[in-house]
């Protein structure tokens, strides 16, 4: 079942969550439960067994609408999370442009911020040092590299983030509505650092809101809903289905 | 335990590049920068050996260096727990997104601290310099204390950044603890100023022998005894053992939490 092709692979996935309500965060909290004898956990599942396999050098949209499980499935890829049930394989090194710039320290100057995030990423700091000046020219930061990046307008933060995420150079790309970074013209040449991933036959999984990046991107589109997986096609079929979903303004069922 | 060698020396360069971090943005933008480091111990010795050597006047000798020979080592261990106490929450957001080793955020938080105490050995050696004060040749035996400190906190810090993620007063219980620990501690006072009766109360304390070690190297310039050398030993490799355990434990849920 395992086939080799497949850099993705999951399987009847579940992940539940503790629904935050009333969660004890402080002792007092605690003791207050003990005493009342009453007990808040409250699961929902933000994912119901949900499979699919997706092949090494396909490019796969996620869509659906807010919460719907788009992002908890990105970061089960990423492996930020351990799915409550199901097995999940990923195979080769995986990327996230999961909301960029999250290991950006802000007191540190882009320079600086290279070299942490690079490492975070999984680079060593020698692959970081090698890449650096493609970073920064890619990120069109110029003198702004050695400020710290507290100074910088959020086009220039998005762009160092977007730079150095795609200069990992993964087998596994992963991008969460990003795609709005800087102007037309970085947009662009994001686009173009994609499709270069494209070409170098990657594996891409990216949620969007925008079907014309997902048509312009993929070939094939997962769509999702309250959590479970509703279709499973190319990518204007899915879409149009979609769209019908929208379009009969059907509320996202409630969840549990 | 084997896995933490490992992990610590696969993840070294991100460790060290969080190190450095944590001690850049410390010290960035202040006028003196890294010069803290070394003005912060010396200034508070100051403080306190005005107060209990010419105000109280414990009849201790050279009390400047009595009291720095262990309230350095002290200090190394209560700042490394206040920070890392923070370091899983204060990543939290980082760790929701990015797939990254969880221990490598206790380990550069007691790294940066360590850095800040080689530091401040240097007003030490300086006063131990002016005051003219013999240099034992004991001080070859400080790297034993040493590694026994840093191990020791280090499994502290383990232990409470874990507990931190999941009840947030860690954060505030471990400043009381701390001040307890200390004037339990004989930091400022000698051991011989209390009651023989009372000593096997002290000798509860796990810190007690590792800082003992640093005293009578620096101060007393005596050798620990073989018993005191083994216990400084398993106290600092059981803290270890009993933080990383727990950290191991419970590290894969941080990220529904923080």
């Amino acid at each position: 079942m395992l086939c080799d092709s497949h850099t993705i692979e999951f399987q009847n996935v579940v992940q539940r969550f503790r629904r935050i309500r009333e969660r004890p965060d402080t002792l007092r909290e605690i003791f207050a439960k003990i005493v009342r004898h009453k007990r808040q956990l409250q699961m929902f599942e933000a994912v119901k067994q949900v499979s699919f396999v997706i092949s090494k050098g396909e490019t796969v949209g996620l869509i659906g609408r807010n919460g719907s499980g788009k992002s908890t499935i990105l970061k089960i890829v990423a492996g930020v999370y351990t799915p409550s049930e199901g097995e999940v394989k990923v195979e080769g090194t995986v990327a996230p442009l999961i909301e960029l710039g999250a290991g950006f320290h802000h007191e540190l100057t882009g320079r600086e911020n290279i070299l942490l995030n690079g490492l975070l990423l999984g680079l060593t700091k020698r692959e970081v040092q090698e890449r650096e000046e493609s970073i920064i020219e890619f990120a069109e930061l110029g003198d702004f590299i050695d400020s710290p990046v507290k100074q910088y307008s959020s086009g220039m933060y998005m762009r160092l983030a977007f730079s150095v995420a795609t200069a990992v150079d993964p087998d596994i790309l992963i991008i969460d509505e990003i795609l709005g970074v800087g102007d037309t013209g970085f947009q662009a040449k994001c686009f173009d650092r994609i499709e270069g991933f494209q070409r170098a036959g990657k594996t891409i999984l990216f949620v969007a809101h925008s079907m014309d990046v997902v048509r312009k991107l993929c070939d094939r589109a997962l769509l999702l809903r309250a959590g479970r997986l509703v279709e499973d096609g190319p990518t204007d079929m899915v879409i149009s289905r979609y769209e019908e979903i929208l379009g009969h303004r059907m509320p996202e069922p409630a969840q549990k | 335990m084997g896995e933490l060698f490992r992990d610590t020396y696969r993840y070294r360069e991100l460790i060290w590049a969080l190190a450095q971090k944590e001690l850049r943005v410390r010290y960035k933008r202040s006028v003196l920068g890294f010069l803290w480091a070394l003005l912060n111990p010396a200034l508070m010795m100051l403080v306190l050996t005005l107060v209990f050597g010419t105000l109280m006047r414990f009849s201790i000798d050279h009390y400047a260096v009595f009291l720095l020979s262990m309230l350095l080592p002290w200090t190394f261990f209560s700042q490394c727990l206040a920070y890392s106490v923070e370091s899983i929450v204060g990543n939290g957001e980082l760790l929701k997104k990015v797939k990254v080793a969880r221990l490598v955020f206790p380990i550069a938080s007691v790294v940066s601290n360590i850095i800040n105490f080689l530091l401040s050995l240097v007003p030490l050696m300086l006063l131990i310099v002016l005051m003219r004060f013999p240099l034992h040749w004991t001080w070859f035996y400080l790297p034993v204390p040493m590694l026994g400190l840093f191990l020791f906190t280090l499994g502290a810090s383990f232990l409470f950044a874990t507990i931190n993620v999941f009840y947030r007063d860690v954060s505030h219980i471990v400043q009381i603890i701390l001040q307890a620990w200390f004037y339990f501690s004989p930091i400022i006072y000698s051991l011989d100023f209390v009651p023989a009766k009372y000593h096997w109360l002290f000798r509860l304390n796990p810190l007690l022998y590792v800082l003992n070690g640093f005293r009578l190297s620096i101060y007393y310039g005596i050798m620990p005894s073989l018993p005191s050398i083994g216990l400084t030993m398993v106290c600092s490799l059981v803290s270890l053992l009993v933080g990383y355990t727990v950290f191991r434990r419970y590290e894969k849920l941080f990220v529904y939490y923080v």
